[in-house]
């Protein structure tokens, strides 16, 4: 029984934590019990991921696809999911006037759909696991119910997502169609019909929604901007993950092709997301909109390289998106450490900010490292990543989606450094601006020195990442 | 492997920097602290650059020094560094430069610690720069140097410092991610960014050519090409005064070092093909950026146009292709290091005495500062090239280096020069001998010992470089012919021939 149910140990790590986090619940409400037991799961269900690695069968062949690929995503999800766990544990103090232990179930409810996804073999898994993730994530953007613009996020998430469910939904339903199965094989395997392709088209847009590329990129800056900041880490980074998943799972299988039509679509929808995030992201003046859109403009990065393939372009995908994720959470982390949850709204704006380095050093240290990753210049990871993606796309002579990634890079520059400026003046006369008097506890200050050591350390060892990422992605 | 002296010195200076955030109790205390650990950290690297120059075999071919690491082994990408005859003494004069940017910032009082780290940070990137044998890591230096100066022009300057910093930051930034990707192409095409390896990878012509432009855009901003240079007179005035100095002095350096060491043994046919449009852009350099400074009512934006004018020389000395003319453009880029400290320095002098810089506003120092008016003529004599001081030397090398190549491009840098002595000497009469105007709240003092201590060792070695050139000569003939003769082979007709079938 246990070595049948090796490989799927983590997803039923999962699972059990859910039940137990719901049997918590219904015998005494306490936070510290909810978020004890999500990260206890959360924690187990990561640290079984290199046993499940080591597992010859596969239990679900059908619904789940076990392999080490898919594994080392979820593992990346769990990763994930747990900094945003202790991001919100800070977040969520006492003052908040709502009873504060359904968003850990919350999180690790949409962790779960998310894990499915990831690890999904057939349309009925994805679907499965997309509606979970969605569903539990509008809860989470609309978890502070009395701040409005988390009500508006919650319920624009809402409709447009579920727009992209119905689409998606649709689409999965002509491919069962033409093929007469809902798994993954047979749709790759079916020549060019007009149906299949339209089912492609449909499935492509709800995972370009997922994904938040141009065009389906409306709703990011709206939505990021009314989230909770932990809320926000979580949307912008974790479905991300697991549509490349997906994707990267799907471009691997045998007889999956990528037709020149396809190819040139998405190099149209890269070359559209970088131009189109940076040069927005330049007029904002609040934070989580900065970030929204330079999410559309990284996702853009990211499509060159899945353009690429091969084996440059694969580790390139992976490499960018474990990139993506430190230093996404990490941003939405300094705005997360520096609000709570109680008050009118996040300290989100990027004048908020004002004077970081003079009454808070270190978390402005990190913040200039975050914006250093987000930039692209060295010593932070985010260099390295960029390095991967420009290898990737001269090697596979994509030359003017190389260029424009270096003109949107400059266009960039420009708002990440006034960033770090408006930081390095001096702090304006308020003493009540919420970035000074908030007290950071330590774990906050953990947290975030950890996800600076990362995104320094990796940046100037960047061979430790490629092994571990070697070593799990075959 | 030998003593790590490169690693040494190239870290050294950041363990110094991370010393100083050690929690010390009071300001004042953990300023003065900072003060003192960034002067003692850049001495012992200065001894350290001293061992490195008495040490240096300038017989030996290649690289000395060399030290090797893995680093990032799958893509065959090591820490790797060297020096040779060329890279020599821009480590040196890195070396020499922070010390005394470091006295020339001694009464600063904003921030302290951070202002001392971030030169530290600063020497760190310079050093590593000049000493590195790997293009990625060439690369994260040539970059990273940006960071400190960012912030040291845009929390220390001047009244339009945010502008200037972000000007600096973008224009440098965006000239050098075309240099990124003409990396990637490298890489991908000769499978390993070692630099020597890189050097002796044939690059098909057409393909030169394109990795020359991106080349150009990178190292041209930084060497303040013009029309690249617009970015320099709002750095060099909003910077701090001891910004400026490295900002003139070592960094303007990496540009023209950048041309050397990867434009010219790397794409042979290339620059070849460009050194028309290199000349072309010296000489407009020169002389357009001389008429500029003619115009200048500042002090300081005068010093700095004077500075883009003889880069403009140093890049008409590296493209003729001659042993003379790069020996001319290497010495010139020492000397002028020196000189343009040196000027830079003088204005420091004046400014921390309450003087404006305005032009109309100083006048008749001569007098009132004799031995300050002594020391700034001396070094003024040796911007404009007089002979006895080194910049002389390095003038009247890369004119020999010219005029063997074409005698309108001597011509015109001569002409260039003529102007350069127009507006210094008018800066000179300006700020030394008009009668003296009404000077409000500024002290008259002459040197005082810590300025001395600053201005006299450039001097000597201004001096000394002038009267005994070969010291310096001897150092990088080597690498320099080396350089010459491997760009001759590329560019005979056999090898051609070899090139163009792969």
């Amino acid at each position: 029984m246990m070595t049948l149910m090796q490989a799927a140990a983590p997803l039923l790590v999962l699972a059990l934590t859910v039940t137990a986090m719901l049997a918590a619940l219904a015998i005494r409400r306490s936070f510290a019990v909810t978020i004890g037991i999500a990260a206890t799961g959360l924690i187990l269900a990561t640290i079984s991921i290199p046993w499940a690695l080591a597992a010859r069968a596969n239990p679900f062949p059908s619904l789940f696809n076990l392999t080490p690929d898919a594994l080392g995503f979820a593992g990346l999800i769990l990763l994930a999911g747990l900094a945003t766990l202790i991001l919100a544990t800070l977040y969520l103090t006492r003052d908040l006037p709502l009873p504060r232990e359904e968003y850990p179930l919350l999180l690790v409810l949409a962790t779960l759909g998310a894990f499915a996804m990831a690890t999904s073999a057939g349309f009925i898994t994805l679907f499965l696991g997309l509606e979970t993730m969605t569903i539990a994530m509008i809860g989470m953007i609309a978890y502070p119910r009395d701040r409005p613009e988390a009500e508006e996020a919650a319920l624009k998430y809402l409709v447009l997502s579920g727009m992209s469910s119905a689409i998606v939904l649709f689409g999965i339903g002509l491919a069962a169609l033409a093929t007469g199965h809902l798994t993954f094989a047979p749709l790759l395997a079916a020549g060019p019909n007009p149906i299949i392709l339209t089912a492609l088209a449909l499935i492509g847009a709800g995972a370009g929604f997922k994904l938040s590329v141009v065009p389906f990129h409306i709703w990011v800056p709206d939505i990021y901007a009314g989230a909770p900041a932990p809320s926000a880490a979580y949307v912008a980074v974790i479905p991300k993950i697991a549509v490349i998943a997906v994707i990267l799972h799907l471009l691997a299988m045998p007889g999956s092709t990528v037709s020149p039509i396809l190819a040139s679509a998405v190099g149209i929808v890269a070359m559209l997301s970088m131009l189109v995030g940076n040069l927005l992201a330049l007029m904002q003046e609040n934070l989580k909109r900065v970030l929204g859109y330079s999410s559309i403009a990284h996702l853009g990065y990211l499509l060159i390289a899945l353009l690429a393939a091969g084996r440059i372009g694969r580790a390139g995908v992976i490499f960018y998106i474990v990139t993506y994720a430190i230093t996404v959470i990490g941003a939405f982390g300094v705005i997360g450490v520096l609000s709570r949850a109680g008050s009118a709204r996040d300290a989100d704006q990027i004048d908020d900010l004002r004077g970081l380095f003079w009454h808070r050093p270190l978390l402005a240290t990190i913040m200039t490292l975050i914006l250093l990753s987000l930039a692209g210049i060295p010593p932070a990871i985010g260099f390295i990543a960029k390095l991967y993606i420009m290898a990737a796309g001269v090697s596979a002579d994509l030359r003017v989606l190389t260029a424009t990634l270096v003109l949107s890079s400059v266009i960039g520059l420009f708002y990440y450094l006034r960033i770090i400026l408006v930081m390095a003046l001096k702090p304006a006369d308020r003493a009540e601006a919420p970035a000074s008097v908030i007290a950071i506890p330590i774990t906050g200050w953990l947290t975030m020195a950890g996800l600076g050591a990362l995104i320094l350390g990796f940046g100037i060892a960047p061979q430790s990442l490629m092994t571990l990422l070697h070593a799990v992605f075959k | 492997m030998s003593f790590p002296i490169l690693s040494l010195m190239i870290w050294l200076p950041l363990i110094g920097a991370a010393l100083m955030f050690i929690p010390q109790g009071s300001d004042a205390a953990s300023a003065r602290n900072a003060r003192w650990i960034a002067l003692w950290t850049s001495l012992i690297v200065l001894i350290l650059a001293a061992i490195t120059l008495v040490d240096f075999n300038p017989g030996i071919h290649g690289f000395q020094f060399t030290e090797t690491a893995a680093w990032i082994p799958q893509f065959h990408i090591a820490y790797r560094l060297g020096l040779d005859g060329i890279s020599l003494f821009f480590v040196a004069l890195s070396a020499l430069l922070t010390p005394i940017a470091i006295l020339a910032s001694w009464r600063e009082t904003r921030r302290v610690r951070d202002y001392m780290a971030a030169f530290l940070l600063l020497e760190t990137m310079t050093i590593g720069m000049f000493s590195a044998l790997d293009f990625l890591m060439f690369y994260i230096f040539f970059e990273a140097v940006l960071i400190p100066m960012y912030l040291i022009i845009g929390v220390w300057g001047g009244e339009r410092r945010i502008h200037a910093a972000i000007k600096f930051f973008i224009f440098t930034l965006a000239g050098s991610l075309p240099m990124l990707l003409a990396l990637v192409w490298m890489w991908h095409h000769a499978g390993t960014t070692d630099m020597i390896t890189l050097m002796h990878t044939p690059i098909p012509p057409h393909i030169q050519d394109w990795l020359f432009i991106a080349f150009l855009a990178s190292f041209g901003v930084k060497a303040a090409v013009w029309p690249l240079h617009t970015w320099l007179p709002d750095a060099y005035g909003e910077a701090p005064l001891p910004g400026t100095i490295m900002l003139a002095a070592v960094l303007s350096k990496m540009g023209a070092y950048g041309f050397l060491r990867f434009s010219l043994p790397m794409l042979p046919q290339a620059s070849a093909y460009f050194a028309p449009l290199m000349f072309a852009l010296g000489i407009m350099g020169v002389i357009y950026i001389s008429f500029a400074a003619l115009a200048q009512t500042d002090m300081k934006r005068m010093i700095a146009y004077s500075s883009v004018a003889h880069m403009g020389l140093i890049i008409v000395g590296i493209f003729t292709f001659t042993v003379i003319g790069i020996e001319g453009a290497l010495f010139q880029m020492v000397s002028h290091g020196l000189v343009i400290a040196a000027l830079f320095l003088c204005v420091g002098i004046l400014l921390a005495r309450g003087h404006s810089l305005r032009l109309d506003q100083l006048g008749g120092l001569a007098t009132r500062m004799p031995v300050f008016a002594a020391f700034l003529m001396f070094f003024v004599m040796a911007n404009v090239g007089l002979p006895g001081t080194s910049g002389f030397v390095g003038e009247i090398l890369v004119m020999i280096g010219a005029i063997q190549i074409n005698f309108w491009v001597a011509f015109l840098t001569g002409t260039g020069m003529i102007l350069s002595v127009m507006y210094m000497l008018v800066m000179v009469r300006r700020v030394l001998f008009d009668h003296a105007r009404s000077i409000a709240n500024a002290v008259m003092s002459d040197l005082s010992a810590k300025e001395w201590l600053m201005l006299a060792p450039l001097a000597i070695l201004v001096l000394g470089l002038g009267f005994i050139p070969s010291g310096l000569t001897t150092a990088f003939h080597t690498a320099v012919t080396d350089l010459v003769h491997a760009h001759v082979a590329a560019m005979s007709p056999l090898s051609h021939l070899a090139m163009a079938k792969p």
